[in-house]
C-alpha cells in the first residue's frame, strides 16, 4: 500500500477546518449580506434599538433551535418541541400560581417536565422502535390538547410572582451599563448555546449525538447501549424546550395555552439554514444560532422595509431552500 | 396535576355523554372560531348560561386557531351527524363553508350566525358587533388622542376573516377621514410574541409614529409588550378584553380598547335558535353592541359586565 | 505439512475481487474504444447450434484489483452454459458487463456475430439480454402483470390511462408460454420466492429476451420448486433461448447445463462438457492445481476452551450450530454464500435474536442479548460490511478506535478526557501501523486496510479477546491482505482467540488452524488446518441436506 499522499494530507486538512466550519460560513455570509442589504435599504435599520429587538425577538426560536439540533444531528426528529414548550411553562404556572409555590421550585419544574417528557418520547422511539417523526408528530398533537385541557383554555398569569420577569423581560446588564437595553432573554439563549455546546464536544452525550447520527448500527454493533442514549438525547432537547417555555411565558407575563403550534417548524428552519443535515450526524450549535437570527432578521428587515407580510413568509422559503442547496453543493466539492 | 387527571377521566367519559346527554333536551350545535383567545371563553359562557335558561343542551367547539377554516368545516360536517335541532356558527370563511353549511339548511335545520355574518342568506339572523362601526370607534378615539395628525398604523388579527376585514376596513375609512392623520403600515399577527416583534419593527420604521391601533386581544397584548420592551410613547388602542389588555390599559400602556359584548353574543346565538324554533320572526342582524373603554370607565358595570379575563 | 511442492507466492492473495453489490457508483475509468482483441479462437467443445453471444478479451480492473483478466465466453443459442468458480472469481464482474452494469477496460461483445457495445442495462435488454439476480428487483405491491410490463402498460383513452384488462391478458399469455399458473392480478408480495423468481423470467421474456442470465436462482428455493424452475428452463432451451447459469451447487450443474465454463482469479481457465466431465474434475478446476503456500504458524492453540457454542438456532439460516474456540486458536468458518456463517457470528454476538442453543464463554454459561452484552463479555464481531456495520466512516480515526470504550475517558462521568483519548487512539495507531497522518484524520479517507486496522484496533482498546472477523479482506487490496493475516495471527499467538469467516478458501486455509465447514445453515463438518484443501471443504461445502443423508 502506498503511503499517504499529498492529497489525502490536502483532504485532511479541509475535513479538520472547514467542512464543519464552511456551513457555518455559509449561513453566515448570508447573515452578513442580509445585515448590508437592509442597512442599504433602510436608514433605520442599523440601530442598537433595532439590533436589540431582533435579538429579543431571535431568543425563544434560537433556543426551540438548539433542542431540535441536538435531537436532528442524532438523525432524529422533534416536532413537539412547540407544544412541549408551551407545556413546561403551564407546569411552571400551575406550580408557582395555581400552587402558590416559590420560583426557584416552578422554574426547574419546566425544565424537569420537559426532561420527562422527552425522555417519554425518545423510550418510545428507542425501544418501541416506533419512528421519531411519527411520535413526536403525536406528542406535538398531544401536548397541546392537554395545554388547554389543564388549563381550561385559560391563560396563566404571572402577576403574583413579578420575580419571574427576570428571565425575559429585564435587562440586567442595564443596570451595569444604562441604556444597553439587552434583555436577559438574550443572554439566556446565549447560556443555553455555550452549554449546548459544551455537551456535544466535550461530553460523552454529544459524542454519541454525532455518532448515532453518523451510523447507528456500527455503534450498536461496538457494544454501546444505543437506546440508552437516545433517551438521553430527547430527555436533554426536552430540557432545552422547557427553557424556551421559561422565555416565552415570562416575555408574556402568562402561560398561553394555544401557543405553540408551528414554533417546531420556525426551529427546524433555523437548524437547517445553520448547516445542519437532516440525515444527520453533521450540525453546530453557533450553525442554528445563526439560522435563528437569519429568519428573525428577515421578518424584521422587511416589515421595517414596510414589505407586505406574505413576502416575508416567501423569502423565508426560498432562503431555507438556497441555504441548503449551496450548502450542499460546497461539501459535495470538497 | 389534579386537573391532569381529571382531564384524562373525562376524556374517557367524553363520548358516553355526549352521546346520552341531548337524548331528552333539544341540542344545538354551536361552532366557534377557535379558542386561543379569552373571547371565546366568554362567548361560551354567554352560550352555557343561555341553553341552561332555556332548557336545552348545546355543544361548544372550535378549531384549535382561526387561521383552519379545514378543521372547522370538518366539525361543521361531524355535527351534522349528531342531528342537532338548531345550528350556531362563527363563519371562519364564509364562502368556503357554504357548502358545509348548506347540509343544515336542506335539512331544516335553522342556523343562527354569530360573531361575523355569512355572506349568504342561509341564517336566519346574525348575532354580531358591528365589527367597521366598532373599528372607526376606535379611529376616532385615535385620533382624539394624539390631536388629529400625525402617522399611525394599524396590526390586524387576520387577513382573511370578516372581522379582521371589517375592522381593518372600519379603521382605515374613518382614518381616511382625517387629512392630517397619515396611515403608514399594516400587519398582519394573531400571537403575542409575534405581534410585539411585528409593532417593534414598525416602530424602528417609523420613528414618528404617533399611535397604533390593535384589532383583537393578541395583537393588542403584543402592542403592550412591544411598548413596554421599547419604552416607546406611541399611543395605542386595542380591540377586545382579556386580563392582560386590561393590565395594559390600566398601567397606561394602552390609552383604551373596543370592546365588544361576547357574553351577549353567546346569549344571543342560543336565545335566538330558541325563539327561531319557537317560530318566531327575527330581524335579519341583532347588533350585540360594543363600547369604548379606558381606565376611567372600566369598573362602570355596564362595561365590567362584558370584559373578561 | 504435507508434501507440497515449493509452489509460487500465495494465490489466494491474488484473488481478484467483483465490487462489492451496494456500490454506489461504480468508480472506473470510462472506457476507451473497446480495442479489438486478438483472441485466440475459442477451443470449446462445439454444440452445432448458433452462437448468439461472444465476449472476447474481457478485461477490467477495480482500483487496487484486476478483477478480469482477458475473459472469454461464447454461448449457443438453445444451450444451458453453466458458469462457475470460486466466490470472487470473476463470474458477477463478467455478467455485469454483459448486461451493461459495468463498461470492459478492453475486450469486445458480440452479439449474433456483430461487435456491439453494452454502455447500461437497457441496452443490454434492447439486445435481448436480461438477467435475473440472486436478489430479485420486483415491487411487492404491485400485480405481477404490472410488474411484468411496468413503463410499458398497454394504455387507452388517449394513453392516459393503463388498460388493465389488456395488460392481464398479455400477462397470462407470456405466462401460458412459460406453462406456469399464476394469476397476473396477485400482488407480487403474496407469492413464494419461486413463484416471483417465475414472474422475473417472465418479464424477461416479455421482452423477446434470447439470452437469459441466472444468478444463483435455486438458493431460496426448495426441493419442488427447483424441479418446476428445472422444467421451465428446458422449455425455454425448446424455445431457442440461451441461459447462462451461475451456481455453485455440483448437482445442479450436472443435471440442467450442457456446458461448463470455468473462472478463477479472474481468468477464464476452461469450457468442458457437463455430461462427461466429473465433479472432482470440476472442482479441481475452481480451486486450480496449485495449492496453497502456507505460511500458517504451526501448532494449534493449545490454550483453554474460551468459547463453546451448543445447538444454536435461529430462523431458517442457523441449524443446530455447534462448536468450540481455543485460546491462541484461529478457527476458520468456510462455506459457501449464504451457508449461515455471518447469521452464526452476528447470533453469538447478540446482534440478532437467536431460537434456541447455549453460549458458554470461559466454561460460563452467558446470556447475551445485545450487542453490548456481548462486548461486556469479550467478544468482538468485525462485519463484512466495514462501511456499513464496522466503522463510523465520518468520525475520525480516534473517535472510532475509542468509540466502544468511551466510557472509560469520563472525568465526573460526563466530560471526556480528550487527551487520554489521543494518547491512547495514538498508541493503537503505531501498534497496529495504521496509515493516517494522524489520529483526527476522518475515517473515511482512509484506505480499507486501514479501515479495518482501525476496526481491529478499537476492539482491542477494549480488551476483546475472543474477535470474529468476517470477511476480514474483503476490499483490501492485496499488499494489505498479508499484513492484515500477519496481524490476526500475532493476536492469535498473543493468546486471542478468533474466528475466521472467509468465502476464500485459500485464505482459510492459510490462516486456520481448524476449520468448521457450513452449509444451508448446518456445520457438516470439521477438519484440521492441517489437512484441509479446497477440495475437501469444497466438498463439505456443497453437501447439501438431500445429499447427506
Amino acid at each position: 500500500m502506498s503511503t499517504i499522499s499529498a492529497t489525502t494530507v490536502e483532504n485532511e486538512k479541509s475535513s479538520f477546518f472547514s467542512v464543519a466550519a464552511l456551513q457555518k460560513v455559509v449561513a453566515f455570509a448570508v447573515l452578513l449580506l442580509l445585515v448590508a442589504f437592509f442597512s442599504l435599504a433602510s436608514p433605520v435599520f442599523f440601530s442598537w434599538l433595532n439590533a436589540v429587538n431582533i435579538m429579543t425577538a431571535t431568543a425563544v426560536n434560537a433556543v426551540l433551535g438548539i433542542a431540535c439540533t441536538l435531537v436532528i444531528i442524532s438523525a432524529g426528529i422533534d416536532l413537539s418541541v412547540g407544544t412541549l414548550m408551551t407545556f413546561c411553562a403551564i407546569i411552571t404556572g400551575i406550580l408557582s400560581i395555581n400552587w402558590g409555590l416559590p420560583l426557584w421550585i416552578g422554574i426547574p419544574g419546566a425544565l424537569l417536565t420537559g426532561a420527562l417528557v422527552g425522555a417519554f418520547s425518545g423510550s418510545l422511539i428507542a425501544y418501541l422502535k416506533i419512528p421519531p417523526f411519527i411520535v413526536t408528530l403525536g406528542f406535538m398533537r398531544a401536548l397541546y390538547g392537554l395545554n388547554v385541557v389543564v388549563t381550561s383554555a385559560k391563560p396563566i398569569y404571572f402577576d403574583d410572582k413579578p420575580d419571574y420577569a427576570f428571565i425575559s423581560p429585564d435587562s440586567t446588564i442595564s443596570l451595569l451599563i444604562p441604556g444597553l437595553g439587552i434583555p436577559n432573554a438574550v443572554f439566556v439563549m446565549i447560556l443555553v448555546a455555550i452549554f449546548a455546546a459544551i455537551i456535544l464536544n466535550r461530553t460523552i452525550l454529544g459524542r454519541f449525538i454525532y455518532a448515532l447520527g453518523s451510523n447507528e448500527e456500527a455503534v450498536r454493533l461496538s457494544g454501546v447501549n444505543v437506546n440508552l442514549w437516545k433517551v438521553g438525547i430527547y430527555a436533554l432537547s426536552g430540557m432545552i424546550c422547557g427553557i424556551a417555555g421559561l422565555l416565552l411565558s415570562s416575555r408574556l407575563g402568562s402561560a398561553q395555552p394555544a401557543i405553540g403550534m408551528g414554533y417546531e417548524l420556525d426551529a427546524i428552519a433555523a437548524t437547517v439554514i445553520g448547516g445542519t443535515s437532516l440525515t444527520g450526524g453533521r450540525g453546530t450549535i453557533l450553525g442554528t444560532i445563526i439560522g435563528a437570527f437569519i429568519i428573525s432578521i428577515l421578518s424584521n428587515g422587511l416589515t421595517v422595509l414596510s414589505v407586505a407580510d406574505e413576502w416575508k413568509y416567501v423569502a423565508t422559503g426560498a432562503i431555507l431552500v438556497t441555504a441548503v442547496y449551496v450548502d450542499m453543493r460546497l461539501r459535495n466539492r470538497s | 396535576m389534579k386537573k391532569l387527571i381529571a382531564a384524562a377521566a373525562l376524556l374517557g367519559a367524553a363520548t358516553a355523554l355526549s352521546a346520552t346527554a341531548h337524548a331528552d333536551s333539544p341540542y344545538y350545535a354551536i361552532i366557534a372560531k377557535g379558542f386561543d383567545h379569552q373571547f371565546w371563553q366568554a362567548v361560551k359562557k354567554g352560550a352555557e348560561d343561555q341553553a341552561k335558561a332555556d332548557g336545552v343542551t348545546i355543544t361548544f367547539e372550535g378549531p384549535k386557531t382561526e387561521a383552519e377554516i379545514d378543521k372547522q368545516i370538518d366539525i361543521l360536517n361531524a355535527d351534522f351527524a349528531k342531528k342537532p335541532v338548531g345550528l350556531g356558527f362563527a363563519a371562519l370563511d364564509t364562502k368556503a363553508e357554504t357548502k358545509a353549511l348548506q347540509q343544515y339548511a336542506d335539512a331544516k335545520i335553522p342556523i343562527v350566525a354569530f360573531d361575523s355574518g355569512v355572506a349568504n342568506d342561509l341564517p336566519v339572523t346574525t348575532c354580531t358587533t358591528d365589527n367597521e362601526a366598532a373599528a372607526a370607534e376606535a379611529a376616532k378615539q385615535l385620533a382624539k388622542a394624539i390631536g388629529d395628525e400625525g402617522e399611525v398604523a394599524d396590526e390586524i388579527h387576520d387577513q382573511t376573516s370578516a372581522t379582521g376585514l371589517g375592522r381593518r376596513k372600519g379603521f382605515e375609512e374613518e382614518i381616511a377621514k382625517h387629512p392630517k392623520i397619515k396611515l403608514v403600515d399594516t400587519r398582519f399577527a394573531n400571537a403575542d410574541a409575534k405581534a410585539a416583534d411585528d409593532i417593534k419593527a414598525i416602530l424602528t420604521a417609523h420613528p414618528n409614529l404617533k399611535g397604533i391601533f390593535a384589532s383583537n386581544e393578541g395583537a393588542a397584548n403584543g402592542l403592550a409588550i412591544a411598548k413596554k420592551e421599547t419604552g416607546s410613547k406611541v399611543i395605542g388602542i386595542g380591540f377586545d378584553s382579556g386580563k392582560k389588555q386590561k393590565d395594559a390599559i390600566n398601567s397606561g400602556l394602552l390609552a383604551g380598547a373596543i370592546t365588544q359584548n361576547p357574553v351577549g353574543i353567546g346569549q344571543c346565538a342560543v336565545s335566538s335558535l330558541t325563539k327561531v324554533l319557537k317560530g318566531e320572526k327575527l330581524p335579519k342582524t341583532i347588533d350585540t353592541g360594543f363600547y369604548y373603554y379606558t381606565k376611567d370607565n372600566m369598573n362602570d358595570p355596564k362595561i365590567a359586565a362584558v370584559l373578561y379575563d | 505439512m504435507a508434501k507440497k511442492p515449493p509452489q509460487k507466492k500465495t494465490t489466494g492473495a491474488k484473488k481478484a475481487k467483483p465490487a462489492p453489490k451496494a456500490m454506489a457508483k461504480p468508480a472506473m475509468a470510462p472506457l476507451s474504444a473497446a480495442m479489438p482483441h486478438p483472441a485466440p479462437m475459442v477451443a470449446t467443445p462445439t454444440t452445432t447450434k448458433p452462437v448468439v453471444v461472444e465476449m472476447r478479451g474481457i478485461d477490467k480492473s477495480f482500483p487496487g484489483v484486476h478483477a478480469l483478466k482477458s475473459v472469454r465466453l461464447d454461448l449457443h443459442a438453445g444451450e444451458v452454459l453453466a458458469l462457475m468458480g470460486e466466490n470472487g472469481a470473476g463470474k458477477s464482474t463478467m455478467m455485469k458487463i454483459l448486461t451493461g452494469v459495468y463498461q470492459p477496460d478492453a475486450g469486445e461483445i458480440l452479439v449474433d456475430g456483430k461487435p456491439v457495445t453494452v454502455p447500461n442495462p437497457r441496452a443490454a435488454q434492447e439486445l435481448g439480454i436480461s438477467i435475473i439476480h440472486q436478489e430479485l428487483n420486483l415491487m411487492n405491491h404491485l400485480s405481477a402483470a404490472q410488474n411484468i410490463f411496468i413503463g410499458r402498460e398497454p394504455r387507452r383513452g388517449f394513453g392516459i390511462f393503463t388498460d388493465n384488462a389488456a395488460l392481464n391478458a398479455k400477462t397470462r399469455e407470456v405466462f401460458k408460454r412459460m406453462k406456469v399458473d399464476i394469476p397476473p392480478d396477485v400482488e407480487v408480495g403474496e407469492l413464494t420466492v419461486a413463484k416471483q423468481q417465475l414472474v422475473e423470467i417472465a418479464k424477461a421474456l416479455s421482452f423477446d429476451s434470447k439470452v437469459l442470465v441466472m444468478d444463483e436462482p435455486t438458493s431460496a428455493l426448495n426441493e419442488k420448486e427447483v424441479e418446476h424452475l428445472f422444467a421451465v428452463i428446458e422449455d425455454l432451451k425448446r424455445h431457442g433461448v440461451a441461459i447462462i447459469y451461475i451456481t455453485h451447487k455440483m448437482d445442479e450443474v450436472k443435471r440442467i447445463a450442457d456446458r461448463i465454463t470455468v473462472m478463477r482469479d479472474g481468468q477464464y481457465i476452461d469450457t468442458v462438457s457437463a455430461a462427461t466431465t466429473s465433479m472432482a474434475k470440476i472442482i479441481s478446476l475452481m480451486v486450480g492445481r496449485e495449492l496453497v503456500d502456507s505460511t500458517r504458524e504451526e501448532g494449534r492453540g493449545n490454550g483453554e476452551e474460551v468459547l463453546r457454542v451448543t445447538g444454536l438456532n435461529s430462523g431458517k439460516h442457523i441449524k443446530n450450530v455447534s462448536f468450540s474456540l481455543n485460546k491462541g486458536e484461529i478457527l476458520g468458518f468456510a462455506g459457501l454464500m449464504g451457508a449461515g456463517r455471518t447469521e452464526v457470528a452476528r447470533a453469538i454476538f447478540g446482534a440478532d435474536p437467536i431460537d434456541s442453543g447455549e453460549i458458554y464463554i470461559h466454561g460460563k454459561k452467558s446470556r447475551i442479548k445485545s450487542p453490548a452484552d456481548a462486548v461486556r463479555n469479550g467478544l468482538a464481531y468485525l462485519s463484512e460490511d466495514r462501511k456499513r456495520f464496522g466503522i463510523v466512516t465520518r468520525m475520525s480515526v480516534r473517535d472510532n478506535i475509542t468509540l466502544p470504550s468511551w466510557g472509560r475517558y469520563l472525568t465526573a462521568r460526563l466530560w471526556m478526557n480528550d487527551r487520554a483519548l489521543n494518547k491512547d487512539a495514538h498508541e493503537y495507531v503505531g501498534r497496529l501501523k495504521v496509515k493516517t497522518p494522524h489520529v483526527h484524520q476522518e475515517s473515511r479517507l482512509l484506505s480499507g486496510g486501514n479501515q479495518q486496522k482501525v476496526v481491529i484496533a478499537k476492539w482491542l482498546l477494549r480488551d476483546c479477546d475472543i474477535l470474529f472477523f468476517d470477511e476480514p479482506t474483503r476490499g483490501i487490496d492485496v499488499g494489505a491482505k498479508a499484513e492484515i493475516y500477519k496481524l490476526l495471527q500475532n493476536l492469535a499467538a498473543q493468546g486471542k482467540a478468533i474466528v475466521v469467516i472467509s468465502s476464500e478458501l485459500p485464505e482459510v486455509i492459510r490462516l486456520s488452524h481448524r476449520i468448521v465447514v457450513m452449509c444451508e445453515g448446518r456445520v457438516t463438518g470439521e477438519l484440521d488446518g492441517k489437512d484441509a484443501t479446497q477440495e475437501s471443504i469444497m466438498h463439505l461445502a456443497t453437501l447439501r441436506q438431500a445429499n447427506a443423508a
